[in-house]
């Protein structure tokens, strides 16, 4: 069911989506020079290895994400490349992944740019099979990006974090996956005076119905928005699938998604 | 980005997490000693270095070797040295028992009820939030670690316990109180959860994660809240039934004993 929606909402759906396209666009550039590396006629321009190993891409890694993460006014806290298991000759499973300076957890006194400690030793009792969570399971289905969250992020950092993993391919296998972490105070920081533009009550929220921001202080940041039809609304979303109609709720309200980002506007009625 | 930093086992995940308001050789003791004698760390296990314990549990390094000295003198690791040295978890399971059972005996009733109390006004709150803001994936990951929950021993079933609450405060969706979750599962699990030495304070413990899934799918928080709670009070009043098992079977002799075991109200 398509609808007219207030050319305001269209609009501010857009500067949602606009927010944060640039956080997919980086690490869309980040996928490209893996996928250069990986495969193709310039596969180990960077590294000088024609097989993939951890060793020779961590520096690579490394170097692509660590200017962003120290940028000045950046809204990601952690990035990085996660190896699908088996891909890499020296390490079957495999993170190489970094904090910023904002990131305390683990930090010390002085928190800087650090590498995240993980284990990758399958033996271990320690160990996570990182299949299993949802920025690696639901980007392995779609074959696309995906955002996961907000969530406590208890397995790493104990921050309130939406990560976004989007799919490295070499010969038509998944490689691993290229993402980032943003702390949702800060998201919620640079996106609550973009939602009041649009002089509606309106509530942000991801494909799963779980509220990012909202104008109506009563709407909890994590709580699910529970509206009839709202479920079904945001299905297309959590397939992945990019939709840019607007439907309306039985209740009156319109949803209105934003770009690619699988995150709808809610316009109370 | 949740993934494999060694915090995926929730009671294994606060055995190394930041200590409050400390920085005493004891504390570490403690939490080490907690730890071992519950069979969260493996006989066997290699301990974290010197240096890597400081660092992880926020206090300096003399401090975690003094506690290390002190786990090596009650028996709880061997150092071996060279390359592959290191200290290492000596388990032995009736030391362990006497230990716990020491620990029991030397807490009042007053202090194990408030520990308890403390736990269930997090874990309810946890539960009772999470039940409003459960999504389906997140109800489907709640059914799949009941679902590897390993009941047949007391460590599974601990570890099952401990990281269904840890879920349940994630997905409550607040970081203070998993946090808090945390915490406590350090200081107040290794006494709690005692009864999940029987299999039917095991059968029970997931009779009780059965109803708070139940609550979750119906979005009914107060049941969520009362099914925690009541699970909680039924590990303390089995504590607190050990505890004067304990102290009838073999009556207080020492000085020191008696000292550590002053009824509730007295000062130790």
């Amino acid at each position: 069911m398509s609808v007219t929606v207030d050319v305001t909402a269209e609009h501010i759906a857009r500067r949602i989506a606009s927010t944060i396209d640039p956080v997919f666009a980086m690490i869309d550039g980040w996928r490209d020079v893996l996928e250069r590396e990986l495969s193709g006629p310039l596969a180990g321009a960077l590294t000088g290895s024609t097989e993939p190993t951890a060793a020779t891409l961590d520096p690579v890694v490394a170097a692509l994400v660590s200017a962003e993460l120290e940028r000045d006014g950046t809204l990601i806290t952690g990035a990085g490349f996660v190896a699908a298991p088996g891909f890499l000759v020296d390490a079957p499973w495999h993170l190489a992944w970094w904090l910023s300076g904002s990131n305390t957890f683990g930090a010390g006194p002085d928190p800087r740019l650090r590498r995240l400690e993980a284990v990758s030793d399958p033996d271990s009792e320690q160990f996570r099979d990182y299949t299993t969570l949802e920025w690696w399971r639901v980007p392995a289905r779609t074959g696309t990006r995906h955002l996961t969250g907000p969530y406590v992020d208890y397995l790493c950092t104990d921050d309130y974090t939406v990560t976004i993993t989007t799919p490295v391919r070499v010969g038509g296998e998944m490689a691993g996956l290229v993402g980032t972490d943003l702390y949702v105070a800060r998201l919620e920081q640079v996106l609550l005076p973009v939602i009041r533009e649009s002089g509606h009550p309106c509530t942000l929220v991801n494909a799963s119905g779980r509220i990012v921001a909202s104008t109506d202080a009563r709407r909890a940041t994590g709580a699910l928005l529970r509206l009839d039809g709202l479920a079904e609304a945001l299905t297309p979303l959590r397939d992945a699938v990019t939709v840019t109609d607007a439907t309306s709720l039985p209740g009156g309200e319109a949803v209105v998604p934003c770009g690619d980002t699988s995150l709808a506007l809610v316009l109370e009625a | 980005m949740p993934q494999a930093t060694g915090r995926a086992d929730a009671t294994r995940a606060v055995v190394f997490s930041p200590l409050e308001g400390a920085g005493r050789a004891e504390l570490v003791e403690q939490r080490l000693t907690d730890a071992i004698v519950a069979g969260v760390l493996r006989d066997g296990e290699r301990l974290p270095s010197e240096s890597e314990l400081a660092r992880s549990l926020g206090v300096a390094v003399v401090t975690a070797r003094e506690a290390l000295v002190a786990l090596r003198d009650k028996g709880l690791v061997h150092t071996k040295r060279g390359r592959d040295g290191g200290s290492f978890v000596t388990h032995d399971r009736d030391a362990s028992m006497r230990m716990i059972d020491e620990r029991v005996r030397a807490l009042s009733r007053i202090e194990l009820r408030d520990l308890s109390l403390h736990y269930a006004a997090i874990a309810g709150m946890a539960a009772e939030v999470a039940a409003d803001r459960a999504s389906e994936d997140d109800l489907a990951g709640l059914v799949e670690l009941d679902a590897r929950a390993d009941l047949a021993t007391p460590g599974g079933a601990r570890r099952a316990v401990g990281r269904f609450q840890l879920e349940i405060a994630a997905v409550s969706q607040s970081p203070r109180l998993v946090h808090e979750e945390l915490r406590l599962q350090a200081e107040a699990g290794p006494l709690l959860w005692l009864c999940l030495r029987e299999q039917d304070s095991r059968d029970r413990s997931r009779t009780a994660r059965l109803e708070v899934i139940q609550a979750i799918r119906t979005v009914q928080p107060e049941r969520a809240r009362r099914a925690t709670t009541e699970h909680i009070a039924a590990a303390v009043e089995w504590l607190i039934d050990e505890k004067v098992r304990l102290e009838q079977a073999s009556p207080i002799e020492s000085d020191e004993a008696s000292a550590a075991a002053t009824p509730e109200g007295g000062r130790p």
